[in-house]
């Protein structure tokens, strides 16, 4: 009877030092799980940033503009090609006369598909892959550009080719739809006509064929300017020697 | 009481142990009374501890139970990562990056721990080739324990370095600030010192708030308006061969600053280093913001405040007749017209023709002391209340004399900036409310409180009369099909010394769009700027800065969510049309 109950009591501690034992080393594990997890959080932020500097960086507009001049040609929206009223929109013909279609394609969308930037946006994708694969060794940082290459890489491949909406006007939504949403103007009850700008563009800029845009990753290789850095890292590298 | 018997009852005695039979105890009185208050002692002690341990179970059972553990307190170890609070980004309204933190590795080494110097130092510089070898390699081979090889590295150099393997080789990781727009909105947003202190714009204005914000600053600049402004103003800048420009895009009913651009401007990321080779007046120039801190005469853009005033205070009205013919002589000055029609105008006229004659006559008819009160509702007397900036003082004459009422009605003899009159021109076509300007966004909706400056009907007035400025005057081409713009120009001398230059302009021009229902208002200035062919040797504001405002009110207007109209539409033509000059046929400017 008495051996018993010290049997008991033996099992008892056993039983409660075992449990402690491993609760406690759960613990540590979760613990170093946990640290491990913050640091790779804090890394990943850092990561953002860069990310979010390179991907500024890129969307600068005088780059933009430069590659819209050389791939898309593009012009400003003007005012004739914003129509106020549904009663300006002419009906579509039974035929199948090719006419109106930009119009209507511009009119149709006073509100907006997409926020304004979104032309400036959708320029980037289909130019920027050929300009990261041509210069390679000089610009990349380590991480940040596989991905987003893989990114543009992919928005590129679902949407080949929004420079060429003439004859196919369905392929400028997908254009927008790829790209982040902006806040509207603070000002806005008004919506912002100029979200029409891609597929505004048959109306009055020079047709694209497929030519320039095969021709691409040459001439841009050599075209950049030499004078300004072409990617953050040598934006980074130029402020580095400035200090 | 103890006793014998009850001692042999203890069940925990040994059992070979018998106790003696002992001589029954004596029941002393004393004893027991000793006894008595022992035990009563040990109840009490006993009863303490019972609480104590009462009290530690109870609070076990608080802790472990029921409140259950703070995940924050046991979050943050010493040991463990904490992120230390960056300092926060700067956004446009659109949430454009304008400014931000990045973390950048810097390498460094102790020399003790280098086994290898020359091995090492071949290494290195197969990564960072700029680096001259002679000198890594006196650095390594100099027996501190500490010296810097190269600061701010990219990520893809730190993960070269480190996979070097090179021991005794560290990355200390510094903060530093990145402006990825460049020069974009060098002034709005200004920058930071090495030790990321902010010291211009909006780092400065703001240190403590972007240090301790936990989220991005929101300016109420939109960068694609800012690009516009940037390109058309460098393009008017190197077709008259100025010497500057600055331009400033205003929301007429927020007073929030969508656009603001001050040329020659400089590289935020490395400030003070624009070029090496420049005169450091040059470089001065750079970092100066002349929307902000600039103070010049505005020349007849000044007519704009002192028509409003007239108008406003009722000592004129629209139909009221002025003679234009003769030129006003005070003492030694004599006031006459750039473009003379040498007849009686009308108020309308004096404005779209620009008339100094008919605007000095109109503010002798008001006095002094109403042109100096407006002028001081207006807010052109004092500092404009910003928090975003250093702004200028303006410069007025003190006493404010006969001559200072004449030439001030031309806006000569009063400096003020460009952020004075946008401010002040909005809210004369706002409806009359003035606000003070901002560069941080307002939440969408919002519109700050404002205090009244001029009537509704004035306003009204006035937005008539800048129409026709542009369809008839001297803002021709500003005149963008379907944004019915509106506007006035300004060219004056620039005053050195105490002498007008004549060769030395100063060529402004306020645009107000759309004028039926004013939203934006656009100022640009150019310095200096000098005639072509193109403009037919002219240098006044009319040839250069209004066609260059049409364009940037051309392009943003879409930007801004601005819809066109059609001009010739009646509703327009009625609203904005000027009763006393219907059915005359307007000769052009």
């Amino acid at each position: 009877m008495k051996r018993l109950g010290i049997m008991v009591w033996f099992v008892l501690v056993l039983g409660a030092g075992l449990t402690t034992f491993t609760v406690k080393y759960a613990v540590q594990n979760v613990e170093d799980e946990l640290n491990r997890v913050r640091k790779q959080t804090v890394a990943e932020r850092q990561e953002i940033r860069v990310l979010n500097a390179e991907w500024t960086y890129l969307n600068q507009p005088e780059r933009l503009a430069e590659l819209n001049q050389r791939f898309l040609g593009l012009v400003p929206i003007t005012a004739k090609q914003l129509q106020q009223s549904i009663a300006d929109i002419p009906l579509r013909a039974p035929a199948p006369a090719p006419a109106p279609a930009p119009d209507v394609v511009v009119a149709a969308s006073p509100e907006p598909a997409a926020p304004p930037p979104a032309s400036q946006s959708a320029i980037a994708p289909v130019a920027y892959s050929p300009a990261a694969a041509a210069p390679p060794a000089t610009t990349e940082p380590s991480t940040a550009p596989i991905s987003l290459d893989a990114l543009i890489a992919q928005a590129a491949a679902t949407n080949p080719e929004p420079a060429a909406p003439p004859t196919a006007p369905p392929t400028a939504p997908p254009a927008a739809a790829n790209q982040p949403a902006i806040a509207p103007v603070a000002d806005g009850p008004v919506p912002a006509p100029a979200a029409a700008p891609i597929s505004a563009t048959p109306i009055s800029a020079t047709p694209i064929s497929a030519a320039p845009i095969s021709a691409a990753p040459v001439q841009l290789a050599r075209a950049e300017p030499n004078t300004a850095p072409n990617s953050l890292d040598a934006l980074i590298a130029q402020i580095a020697e400035a200090k | 009481m103890l006793s014998a018997q009850r001692l042999d009852e203890n069940p925990c005695r040994p059992r070979h142990f018998r106790p003696p039979p002992c001589t029954p105890l004596v029941t002393d009185e004393r004893q027991a009374i000793v006894l008595e208050t022992c035990r009563s002692r040990l109840v009490l002690t006993a009863a303490l501890f019972a609480v104590v341990f009462v009290v530690v179970a109870l609070r076990l059972a608080d802790v472990v139970l029921l409140s259950g553990i703070n995940a924050e307190s046991h979050a943050v170890r010493p040991g463990m990562t904490a992120t230390p609070p960056l300092r926060a980004d700067i956004i446009d309204r659109n949430g454009r990056l304008l400014a931000t933190t990045l973390t950048s590795p810097s390498l460094y080494a102790d020399p003790r721990q280098i086994i290898d110097a020359r091995a090492a130092v071949r290494a290195i510089t197969s990564v960072l080739p700029q680096l001259d070898p002679a000198e890594i390699y006196a650095k390594l081979t100099s027996g501190k324990s500490f010296v810097w090889i190269k600061r701010q590295l990219t990520p893809r150099q730190e993960y070269e370095i480190n996979r070097l393997g090179i021991p005794g080789l560290q990355f200390r990781h510094e903060d530093r600030r990145v402006y990825p727009f460049g020069d974009l909105a060098a002034h709005a947003v200004g920058f930071c010192g090495i030790d990321n202190n902010g010291l211009a714009g909006i780092e400065r204005a703001l240190d403590t708030t972007l240090k301790a914000s936990p989220g991005p600053i929101r300016l109420s600049l939109d960068v694609r308006v800012q690009f516009i402004l940037h390109e058309e103003l460098t393009k008017v800048v190197n077709d008259f061969s100025a010497k500057g420009a600055a331009g400033i895009v205003m929301n007429v009913r927020t007073g929030e600053i969508i656009g603001m651009v001050s040329l020659p401007d400089f590289d935020p990321n490395h400030p003070g280093r624009a070029d090496p080779n420049l005169p450091p007046a040059e470089e001065k120039e750079r970092t100066f913001n002349k929307i902000t801190l600039g103070d010049y005469e505005m020349g007849s853009t000044f007519k704009i405040f002192n028509t409003a005033m007239a108008l406003d205070a009722g000592t004129t009205s629209l139909t009221r007749t002025y003679d234009a013919i003769h030129p006003i002589h005070i003492g030694r000055f004599t006031i006459t017209d750039y473009h003379g029609k040498h007849r009686m105008l009308s108020v309308p006229e004096i404005f779209m023709y620009s008339s100094n004659i008919g605007s000095a006559r109109m503010a002798l008819e008001a006095g002094a002391e109403r042109q100096r009160a407006f002028l001081a509702r207006l807010g052109l007397l004092k500092p404009e209340p910003v928090s975003f900036d250093k702004v200028s003082t303006p410069q007025f004459p003190n006493p404010w004399r006969e001559v200072n009422v004449i030439t001030i009605a031309y806006g000569h003899g009063i400096s003020v900036s460009p952020l004075h009159v946008a401010t002040a021109v909005s809210a004369i076509v706002n409806g009359g409310i003035l606000r003070p300007p901002t560069l941080l966004a307002l939440p969408p909706g919002t519109v700050p409180a404002g205090k009244r400056v001029i009537s509704q009907k004035t306003s009204e007035e006035m937005r008539k009369l800048l129409r026709l400025v542009v369809e008839y005057g001297t803002a021709r081409f500003a005149n963008v099909p379907g944004y019915v713009v509106g506007g006035k120009t300004g060219t004056a001398e620039k005053n050195q010394n105490g002498r007008y230059e004549l060769k030395k302009l100063m060529s402004d021009f306020v645009g107000v769009f759309p004028m039926q229902d004013p939203k934006y208002v656009v100022m640009t200035l150019v310095d200096e700027p000098h005639g072509t062919k193109a403009s037919h040797g002219y240098a006044t504001a009319g040839w250069t800065v209004v066609p260059a405002t049409g364009r940037i009110i051309q392009r943003i207007a879409p930007i801004l969510g601005v819809p066109p109209v059609d001009q010739t539409s009646p509703a327009i033509v009625q609203a904005l049309a000027v009763r006393s000059l219907m059915g005359k046929k307007i000769e052009a400017y």
